[in-house]
């Protein structure tokens, strides 16, 4: 097993003037499930093909275990990929397609065959060993692919998307399994993904990026709750962290917020750090987690200044809860997650309390954390 | 020669060192031997010109201004000959006949003869009379060394069969031919596949698995195209030719795909064989509309609702969105730019629109 070190990776192709990636650096640690998350076009297949050996690094270093292996081809770097277009070999079976790399190894055939009846024990697979691809559901194929890359037994798992051909529901089984795999396994794994959910709930530690640019690297818990910036703040979390574009002021002792039909208190300690650097009589844009608009008259009363009126444009009702699409706060709508019991309908105007020492608050112009900065 | 190799021989003679093509006429107008072979040098005034590869009419030179001893000019005569870079055990026989028809086939296709027959004097001539599945395969691997022969062979061999003939065309380009009984053995009911499109749905699968192989287990990212089964002495030049140009087209009109089949290529195929000033002219005409594949969603969207044969719940499915989202966003494209991609006028302006701005885009 071993950790995988990236210092200061570049990828840039030819008759392009901006890098793919740029100044990618970070440690690995061995046995860690990293997840590299983005957009489209964020850069993350591109590091993970270069972690692969499919790409060319245009500058920096790339260890896996102490060794660099930059130049070394991606047969001999001890790797074994899971693509989202995991191609089985269709005219062999899922017997002969699990053992076919250790047979091109030059594996002994006892061990391959315990090998392979390990991999399909772990992943439930064992009554399919004499199956075609043809013969298998979406899930069961996934599988097989997955065996392939388990008995190789190696020292890095890299996947890129591998459940994006799946359905949701078997998505999320999936997900589960690869997690608990994983764990069993005890393998370092990096997972490409641009599916935060995804990214929440398998990573040991997720990597933001944008633009071929890392944004934040940290955990789940970290990300969700101390977002460096807005890009990082508004991509994790679903539905979306709403942002309210608003100033700040000072009155009678206290730091007060003020956009369209919002006018709350800023609590001490956050309105300390905000006088501190000089937002006071700035805009800036507050970021509020829909979970942290409540509608309980109990949490209404108990945060006189962080309270808001607006109206109900359109209400999903999940059952165990309820998104608010709401009118009249900012410019845009803003979402509010509630109980789905709390019976409210849409044209309704509803009054909601802020929980002001969960929001967020960023530079307008820089777009960072002021208060995780 | 791949960079890396050039960056080494710069470093080695402390000179800049300048691939490039040249033809055979040129050579000789120079002042060249009338048969060049790798490792024939030539001095042209401060420079020197060196054969690395004959292809047809054409020679693959480096140029540089080092100054070399007679005994550097020597040794790098032996490397490109081979000296350096053959496998311990040397060059079978196998390979060097596969490696004589490789060349047999470029020249063919060099001098434009893609229905030339295969001569007798080629030993494997014999062998290509069964019914085979071509594949076409370009590494793109930039790492220094070239895959040995027998390396290869054997990787395929354990993937296709004992039944296959591996053919080097040209640098990182094989010709890769299994017998056709391949395709009985990707269906599950063993009976024979009738069917062209379940041949066509074969053959692909196969070509995707070979693919995987090569890039996971053996030599990194490639391009792989297939054709359908042919009887190589009646059409191998042709083969090659049109698989050579759908890797050609594929990568050209749809990037990031690596597995091309020509059946599936027609229009790019019709749209690349447009002179230049029509398609720009078209695009230019349509210029109030480019800007509508600027959002990746757009391109995204109409990629797989053309892939999905402009079926919309097949669409909404591969995308993995509500029906209603992609009819929300097939409407928004009908407003912005007045093509209902849902009406076939428009499926098919749109189609071609898209097919270019692929390739413009990229200028």
């Amino acid at each position: 097993m071993a950790g995988v070190r990236l210092e200061h990776v570049f990828k840039k192709y030819p008759g392009t003037d901006k890098a793919s990636v740029t100044d990618f650096s970070l440690d690995i640690q061995d046995k860690e499930f990293l997840v590299l998350v983005g957009p489209s076009g964020c850069g993350k297949s591109t590091t993970l093909r270069m972690i692969a050996g499919l790409e060319e690094i245009s500058e920096g270093k790339l260890y896996i275990g102490d060794r660099v292996v930059n130049d070394v081809a991606p047969k001999d770097r001890d790797i074994a990929m899971v693509f989202q277009s995991y191609a089985l070999y269709p005219h062999m079976n899922v017997y002969q397609n699990m053992a076919f790399g250790l047979k091109l190894r030059k594996f002994r055939k006892d061990e391959i065959d315990r090998r392979v009846r390990e991999a399909a024990r772990t992943l439930e697979i064992e009554h399919l060993l004499d199956r075609k691809p043809k013969a298998l559901s979406g899930g069961q194929r996934q599988r097989v692919a997955l065996g392939r890359a388990i008995v190789r037994e190696p020292q890095v798992f890299l996947m890129d998307e591998p459940l994006s051909n799946l359905d949701a529901k078997l998505r999320t089984q999936m997900r589960a399994n690869i997690s608990k795999l994983m764990k069993r396994l005890e393998t370092t794994c990096i997972y490409v993904t641009h599916d935060q959910t995804e990214a929440m709930t398998m990573g040991d530690r997720i990597v933001v990026m944008k633009d071929g640019l890392i944004q934040q690297a940290a955990t789940p818990e970290e990300l969700y709750n101390h977002p460096v910036n807005l890009f990082v703040a508004g991509f994790i979390g679903a539905p979306a962290m709403n942002f309210i574009t608003g100033q700040l002021s000072e009155e009678g002792g206290a730091v007060k917020f003020k956009a369209t039909g919002v006018n709350v208190e800023v609590p001490q300690g956050k309105a300390k750090v905000l006088r501190d650097k000089g937002y006071i009589g700035r805009e800036i844009i507050m970021g509020i987690r829909p979970e942290d608009l409540h509608e309980e008259p109990v949490f209404i009363e108990a945060s006189p200044n962080s309270v808001i009126n607006a109206s109900i444009e359109v209400s999903e009702n999940l059952g165990h809860e309820m998104y608010l699409y709401l009118n009249g706060l900012g410019k845009d709508n803003v979402i509010a997650r509630v109980d789905g019991r709390a019976g409210l309908q849409e044209g309704q105007n509803v009054k909601l309390a802020i929980d002001m020492n969960k929001v967020h608050i960023f530079d307008k112009d820089s777009e960072l954390n002021i208060l995780e900065a | 020669m791949n960079k890396t190799r050039l960056q080494r021989l710069q470093q080695l003679l402390a000179a800049p060192v300048e691939a490039m093509t040249i033809t055979k006429k040129a050579w000789t107008a120079e002042g060249g031997a009338k048969n060049p072979e790798p490792g024939d040098y030539l001095q042209r005034g401060e420079a020197f010109w060196l054969v690395v590869k004959t292809e047809g009419a054409e020679l693959h030179i480096l140029q540089s201004e080092a100054k070399l001893t007679p005994l550097e000019r020597e040794l790098l005569k032996w490397a490109l000959q081979g000296g350096a870079t053959k496998p311990a055990g040397g060059i079978t026989d196998m390979e060097n006949q596969a490696r004589r028809l490789g060349d047999w086939i470029q020249q063919s296709i060099g001098a434009g003869d893609w229905r030339a027959e295969i001569p007798d004097r080629l030993e494997l001539h014999n062998r290509l009379f069964d019914g085979m599945i071509p594949f076409l395969l370009l590494s793109e691997q930039s790492d220094a060394r070239e895959p040995s022969y027998v390396e290869l062979e054997k990787a395929f061999r354990s993937y296709i069969s004992d039944e296959m003939l591996l053919i080097p065309i040209r640098e990182r380009e094989w010709l890769i031919l299994g017998s056709d009984r391949l395709l009985a053995e990707v269906d599950t009911t063993e009976e024979e596949l009738v069917e062209r499109e379940e041949t066509k749905e074969a053959l692909q699968s196969l070509a995707t698995g070979l693919h995987q192989m090569f890039t996971e287990e053996w030599g990194g990212e490639c391009h792989v195209a297939v054709g359908e089964p042919i009887i190589p002495t009646e059409s191998l030049v042709y083969t090659v030719g049109m698989l050579r140009e759908t890797i050609y087209l594929g990568r050209k009109f749809h990037v990031g795909m690596q597995v091309h089949l020509p059946w599936l290529i027609h229009l790019e195929r019709l749209l690349n064989g447009i002179p230049e000033p029509v398609r720009t002219r078209f695009m230019e005409e349509m210029a109030g509309r480019q800007d509508l594949f600027a959002d990746p969603e757009t391109v995204s969207t109409l990629d797989a609702f053309f892939a999905m044969d402009c079926n919309v719940s097949e669409t909404a499915k591969r995308l993995f969105i509500h029906r209603n989202t992609l009819l929300y966003r097939l409407d928004k494209l009908k407003q912005e730019a007045g093509l209902d991609v849902r009406s076939f006028n428009d499926a098919v302006l749109v189609r071609i629109m898209l097919l270019l701005y692929k390739v413009t885009k990229r200028k």
